[in-house]
């Protein structure tokens, strides 16, 4: 009786078992999860399930679409997950998270970054290799970006710069267009001023709409003033890397721009991120002093009928002034930080999600508006709208050496000093000396 | 057993098992980091370069030479100034008019206490659509009454007080509920003998109310210069410090030399230098309001 009521238990065992077994190849792989540190945003409402690369745009839409498609398509059963913070505090935060041993397999960081890191990313020379990344394409900027001490501590994700952006309906109603309807773009201070003279009388507005009133907002007087140094071939750091010089001739011109602009009020007060984001969204001002990134947003909304874009938007390379074009440059990175890859297959993992990074970089410079890091790429880069005008960044940008201790401070309190100049009335000359006194604290201690 | 002198048991030293999970968490996360803090005070210690040994008091005698930092200390002290009578006068204000059972006081409590469930990115977000420069809600309403508008953010006179207003505005829900329970701990009959001996209002707040909850006003100053002295979020969040020099705060100085600048030593000297300021300012209160007989 026992026996006949155990044997459909036994049958049910077996063909469970053999099941199993069946099954077994089709789940061999473990579940192998790698944490992804970085800023660019979240958009989980616009783009938390999407994998159509093609559709997405603006660099959080890509970052959390290549996210997607990493997770939903990779034969290894990988999944990356996100953490996402804010760019403001994300070196503090990471720092901390150094510090507490709490590390991410991936994170990502600024060329600028990278000379403090050192001691605390993997060296990639071998790593590139192994993951089937051909250090050979990138573009000589990415290579000296990611490069410290004749090492490769980074896998380059980008180019970024600083543009002017153009509302052209403004220039036209200012009468600062070209026979093509294109705008013209001053090449020395003085035309600058009368152009910004000829903006306010024709359309009472500013010329410059620039963002300097959060801590977040110093960053953008940090990149135009590196802008307008390097445009005179100048140097914070003449006699050295231990100690900075903002008294030069040169240090003094770049904070005089703003000074002028400032006095006669041709640039925005007291506005943040968002305010002047904004701002030239709804036509406050005629140029906008941010980054490539910011190319396919504006685009976008030119497109819409009745905005204050409507009558058209280009974009330049922050223009020359001085002697010979040059623009502040820094890079997005990929690195892995020491201990955050705690077994071989977390290792084999994030060298997997690595070169899916690298073999979608178009999709990035295309939605993220930034230049690729891929010197194969740049040529259809090219032929993207609007990237015929930045495509030669590369080719002039500048960026301080990573010999250069704790470069965002420097960016940070430059940039304070120039939103000092534009919002509390200090002149170029106040700056320059405050900038000074405060580059002893900065580069102090070792 | 020897029985405790005054006490309520047998002495053993077992008992001290009950206290002993709050004494290792108290030495463990308060007085060990203490104590780490002040040594880093006297070292040069990089946030990612390392330890590069002691310096002596270098650390402090370079606070005092910065510029910066002196300026924050500055700023610091006259926000503490601004907003720590503010949080007395409007939390006792509120808490007077609002200490009845009617349903609208309960609807208004909750209210003025909703602002401080908020975190201060939501309030400075908000506030920063307040005072934004001729399109904010402070323009358009001066502008209502033909009144040019008015750059708060950019001004350095004017940039302090409207972080300050903001502060109120956020956590003044704190402060009013103290004092509601202090005002609620005042037996009835005193205000009914008022009340018999034709005791007008006036008379009754100063003659019953106030030296009745005179140490809840003391605790509440307390509490709230501690509170103050750790200004930050709101303004690294409106102004970054600015303009030139003039919102930032001394946790904003030490936040941006240790996590950004990474220079761990010249900010635990700042720390200590913010310690010091919290604990004589506490303990002078303290110390001011037990000299009325608190």
């Amino acid at each position: 009786m026992l026996r006949r009521a155990l044997l459909p238990l036994a049958t049910l065992a077996a063909i469970a078992a053999a099941q199993g077994l069946t099954a077994l190849p089709a789940q061999a792989q473990p579940k192998t999860e790698i944490t992804f540190a970085r800023f660019f945003g979240a958009c989980e409402g616009d783009y938390g399930t999407s994998q159509d690369i093609a559709k997405a745009r603006g660099e959080c839409g890509v970052m959390t679409t290549l996210v997607n498609l990493f997770n939903a398509t990779n034969k290894d059963n990988i999944v990356v997950k996100p953490q996402i913070i804010e760019w403001g505090p994300y070196y503090q935060q990471l720092n901390a998270r150094i510090a507490a041993k709490d590390i991410p397999t991936i994170a990502v960081m600024h060329a600028a970054q990278l000379g403090d890191y050192t001691r605390y990313v993997e060296e990639l020379d071998g790593v590139l290799k192994e993951a089937g990344i051909d250090a050979a394409d990138f573009t000589p900027n990415a290579r000296t970006a990611v490069t410290v001490g004749g090492k490769i501590y980074a896998m380059p994700w980008d180019t970024h710069s600083w543009l002017w952006h153009f509302n052209i309906g403004l220039f036209k109603k200012a009468g600062l267009v070209d026979s093509a309807g294109q705008p013209l773009v001053p090449k020395s201070v003085d035309e600058f001023m009368a152009h910004a003279k000829q903006m306010k009388e024709k359309t009472g507005k500013p010329y410059v709409i620039m963002a300097t009133a959060g801590a977040g907002d110093f960053a953008n007087g940090g990149r135009g003033y590196y802008s307008w140094l390097y445009d005179q071939s100048g140097s914070i750091f003449p006699a050295g890397y231990e100690k900075a010089d903002f008294k030069t001739s040169e240090s003094l011109a770049a904070f005089g721009v703003f000074e002028q602009l400032a006095k006669n009020d041709y640039i925005t007060k007291g506005l943040d991120g968002s305010g002047g984001l904004g701002g030239f969204m709804n036509g406050i001002g005629a140029v906008y002093m941010t980054g490539t990134w910011r190319i396919d947003d504006f685009l976008a909304a030119s497109t819409k009928p009745g905005g204050a874009l409507s009558e058209g938007y280009t974009t330049r390379v922050f223009p020359n002034l001085f002697k010979n074009q040059a623009v502040w440059t820094d890079n997005h990175s990929w690195v892995l930080p020491k201990g955050g890859s705690t077994t071989p297959a977390t290792r084999k993992a994030a060298l997997t999600f690595l070169k899916f990074l690298w073999d979608h970089n178009f999709d990035w410079a295309r939605g993220g508006g930034h230049l690729p890091s891929r010197q194969s790429l740049m040529a259809d880069y090219a032929k993207l709208p609007l990237r015929q005008y930045v495509v030669d960044i590369p080719s002039f940008g500048k960026a301080l050496p990573h010999e250069v201790r704790r470069q965002f401070g420097f960016q940070n309190m430059i940039g304070e000093e120039v939103a000092n100049i534009v919002n509390a009335g200090k002149t170029a000359a106040q700056a320059a000396d405050a900038a000074q006194e405060r580059s002893v604290a900065l580069l102090r201690g070792r | 057993m020897a029985e405790a002198e005054g006490g309520i048991g047998p002495s053993h030293w077992t008992n001290a098992a009950f206290v002993a999970p709050y004494m290792l968490i108290l030495l463990g996360m308060l007085f060990m980091p203490l104590c780490l803090g002040i040594w880093l005070a006297f070292q040069d210690y990089d946030m990612l370069g390392g330890w590069s040994g002691g310096v002596g008091i270098e650390n402090f005698q370079n606070l005092l030479d910065d510029r910066i930092f002196r300026g924050t200390v500055r700023n610091t002290l006259k926000f503490v100034l601004m907003t720590t009578p503010a949080f007395v006068a409007l939390g006792l204000f509120l808490a007077l008019a609002l200490n009845n059972t009617l349903r609208r006081s309960a609807l208004l409590r909750a209210i003025f206490f909703g602002s401080s469930v908020l975190s201060v990115t939501i309030v400075t977000l908000v506030w920063r659509l307040v005072y934004l420069p001729d399109r904010g809600l402070l323009a358009n309403a001066l502008g209502l009454f033909g009144l040019p508008g008015v750059d708060l953010m950019t001004s350095q006179v004017w940039a302090l007080p409207a972080i300050a207003i903001v502060t109120v505005w956020w956590i003044i829900g704190l402060p009013m509920t103290l004092f509601l329970a202090g005002l609620q701990q005042i037996p009835p009959e005193l205000y009914e003998a008022a009340a018999l001996d034709n005791a007008g209002r006036w008379r009754t707040l100063t003659g019953i109310t106030l030296p009745s909850i005179r140490r809840t006003i003391v605790v509440v100053a307390v509490i709230e210069v501690i509170l103050q002295f750790q200004l930050f979020g709101q303004a690294l969040l409106i102004t970054g410090g600015g303009p030139d020099n003039s919102t930032r705060p001394m946790v904003q100085f030490i936040y941006e030399a240790g996590f950004r600048d990474l220079q761990l030593g010249f900010a635990a000297a700042a720390s200590q230098v913010l310690f010091a300021l919290m604990l004589i300012a506490a303990l002078a209160q303290f110390w001011a309001g037990r000299r009325k007989g608190v």
